[in-house]
């Protein structure tokens, strides 16, 4: 059985709509994260499913029940936020068995449950504390914690590592997913780092005013991006995207007079003469010898950045910009012309029009 | 420029403004303090020295102590009153409601008016012949016959809370808006989702972001109440029987309708003297509500 599903869930405000019928079902155990940048509708759908927020229309069910005008303390979730929402006045024992004091958990046993998820977590140390003499990372556990002492059917997470430094941040990321073998919870997950939806997630939706582009694994998303959009949003840097347009040979990018052979899974989808966004991820280019044996793009070098484990370069072909991703030592002059190969494999195509990707 | 210099400049610098304080605070207490030693009149002679006499008579007397109570039931219940009147008018217009903006303007009218105008418009509604509190109440038949609110001691000092209340409960209503306004979203959301009713979630989360406001505004609404003269003086002149003859009042009276300087005198200074503590109190709460927040 699902243990959430979301059926065709809109929402306006006014005359906008911020959700226009969002579709998702999630197994138990499921770790699905929402992506998107701000504005995309993937906070909302999570207010939705806690029940913060009313959708105007669709259906939200947990554990197979509709939740819809239920209220967000029956509808047996739990929630971690980004501003981790720690009651100040309370301790930390006191935050994390909040909710089984509301519900009227007898002192004994919520004290038990308090103090195993506190060790889970490695705060029971804090339990005393009140959340100001706590830093940012010993805060956003207060808060997981207090969301996982109740053991909830669903876990619902709004950007929680937005407001921590970046090593926290990494820290606090493989932990989450340390929790989550663990405990084999069911999670619904907000975050506009594709780097996180990346590592934490089973599954990714990839939001864009109020739409899912894409809905798949980690590897789906990244390997074979729906639409420009996903293509764009996931990976870093971002894909390439030169424009160009298919011919009866194969294809032509803008500024060049150089074809690129069509791969054939690609033989039939494209008409010829359509205009096309050719992607290719930066560390799907490797440097070689110029020769006509493979695909390669003819790239004048412009500017060279050692990151420490890669060597980004950045140049242009027939005056569009490429970014490639090469190993650290590589040596590499800027001012020259370089080729860099790919495989037909890491070759993506997209109707320059509707910014889908064109099937194999 | 050396640390000696840049002190003496701002000494300078600070002269003129402390002159003005001198002159304008300084010199009028200094004079009453020496007044208050004195049994000068108000008008006529200087008066003699007679030590610390106005301050055992004051003090000793049954005047002042009757009127301490009398300003400290005014001022306890009052200030109660509107407390809660105020927190409850807060937590209702922090709702979402059609009408919500116009709804808190219109809650700041009673506390804009003057006082002499809140005081005169009471009086019309307490009035004993043509009163509104009178028709309203005899017409849905809690009332037999008129009363003369202001006219009894029992009733008097009662209406006088009651308009005071409505005149200044806007004041901690504004007060308490703002600081529920300042209950962040996610924390409000966070103990929905943790199942806190209202009661719970008003004890555990919304009272501690109003209660340093709150604290401020009790104090300085106390404060006001003890020094509280012009509604009274409107409403009553401490009438009935001096059953509303708060401290102020008793100043006035004494100073000016008696004519007595000099023991006006200490009786004002023994006011201020008791205003001057709760300013403290006051001051080390800010400090206290300051140094929380850091």
């Amino acid at each position: 059985m699902s243990a959430l599903e979301i059926e065709n869930i809109r929402k306006t405000y006014g005359a906008i709509e911020t959700l226009k019928g969002i579709d998702i079902s999630l197994d138990s155990g499921e770790f699905l994260v929402l992506l998107g940048s701000s504005g995309c509708g993937k906070s909302t759908l999570l207010n939705i499913i806690a029940g913060l927020a009313e959708a105007s229309g669709g259906d939200v069910r947990i554990g197979g029940r509709s939740v819809l005008g239920v209220h967000p303390k029956d509808r047996d979730i739990a929630m971690v936020f980004q501003s981790y929402a720690l009651y100040p006045n309370l301790s930390v024992r006191r935050n994390i068995g909040f909710g089984l004091e509301m519900r009227g958990v007898p002192t004994a046993e919520r004290e038990k449950a308090v103090l195993e998820t506190a060790k889970l977590l490695q705060i029971e140390n804090l339990l005393d504390r009140k959340p100001g003499q706590l830093s940012g990372g010993q805060r956003q556990r207060v808060a997981i914690g207090r969301a996982l002492v109740r053991k909830p059917q669903v876990f619902l997470f709004d950007e929680p590592l937005s407001n921590l430094d970046a090593k926290l941040r990494m820290e606090m990321r493989t932990e989450l997913k340390r929790l989550h073998q663990m405990l084999g919870t069911t999670i619904v997950y907000v975050t506009h780092d594709q780097i996180e939806a990346m590592t934490l997630a089973t599954r990714i939706a990839v939001m864009r005013n109020g739409r899912i582009e894409q809905l798949g694994t980690p590897e789906e998303v990244y390997d074979h991006p729906a639409t420009l959009y996903v293509a764009g949003f996931v990976g870093s840097p971002p894909m390439n995207v030169l424009d160009g347009v298919a011919t009866g040979e194969g294809l032509r990018l803008d500024g060049s007079d150089r074809l690129i052979a069509l791969p054939v899974h690609f033989k039939n989808a494209v008409p010829s003469g359509k205009r096309v966004k050719i992607g290719i991820r930066p560390e799907a280019l490797r440097l070689v010898e110029d020769d006509d044996r493979q695909p390669a793009l003819k790239v004048a070098v412009e500017v060279v950045e050692l990151t420490g484990p890669e060597l980004v370069v950045t140049g242009r072909v027939g005056g569009q910009r490429v970014t490639a991703c090469l190993p650290p030592r590589t040596k590499l002059a800027v001012g020259t012309t370089q080729a860099f190969a790919f495989d037909d494999d890491a070759l993506h195509l997209f109707d320059a029009e509707t910014e889908l990707a064109f099937g194999r | 420029m050396s640390g000696t210099s840049m002190t003496t400049r701002a000494w300078l610098l600070l002269l003129p403004l402390l002159a003005v304080m001198v002159a304008v605070i300084g010199w009028p207490l200094a004079d009453t303090v020496g007044l208050s030693f004195t049994d000068a009149k108000l008008v006529g002679t200087a008066g003699n020295f007679v030590g610390i006499d106005n301050y055992v008579k004051t003090i000793s007397g049954s005047n002042f102590q009757r009127s301490l109570i009398t300003t400290a039931e005014f001022a306890i219940i009052s200030v109660f009153a509107e407390m809660v009147l105020g927190v409850l008018a807060a937590l209702l217009l922090n709702q979402q409601f059609y009408g919500r903006t116009v709804l808190r303007g219109l809650m700041i009218l009673p506390w804009a008016l003057p006082t002499v105008v809140n005081a005169t418009l009471w009086r019309l509604i307490y009035n004993p012949e043509y009163g509104a509190l009178n028709a309203a109440l005899t017409q849905i038949g809690l009332l037999d016959a008129y009363r003369s609110w202001l006219g009894e001691p029992g009733t008097a000092l009662a209406s006088l809370i009651v308009a005071d209340c409505w005149k200044n409960f806007p004041l901690v209503a504004l007060i308490a808006l703002a600081a529920l306004q300042a209950v962040p979203r996610d924390i409000t959301a966070a103990s929905l989702v943790d199942g806190a009713g209202p009661f719970s979630r008003f004890r555990f989360v919304i009272l501690p972001y109003l209660a340093g406001p709150l604290m401020v505004a009790l104090v300085l609404r106390t404060i006001e109440a003890f020094k509280v003269f012009d509604i009274i003086w409107v409403m009553t002149r401490g009438g009935p029987a001096n059953s509303t003859r708060t401290l102020s009042i008793l100043v006035y009276q004494e100073a000016f309708s008696f004519q007595r300087a000099g023991s006006g005198a200490s009786l004002a200074l023994i006011v201020t003297l008791l205003v001057a503590v709760l300013a403290a109190a006051y001051a080390a709460l800010v400090r206290k509500t300051a140094g929380s927040n850091a």
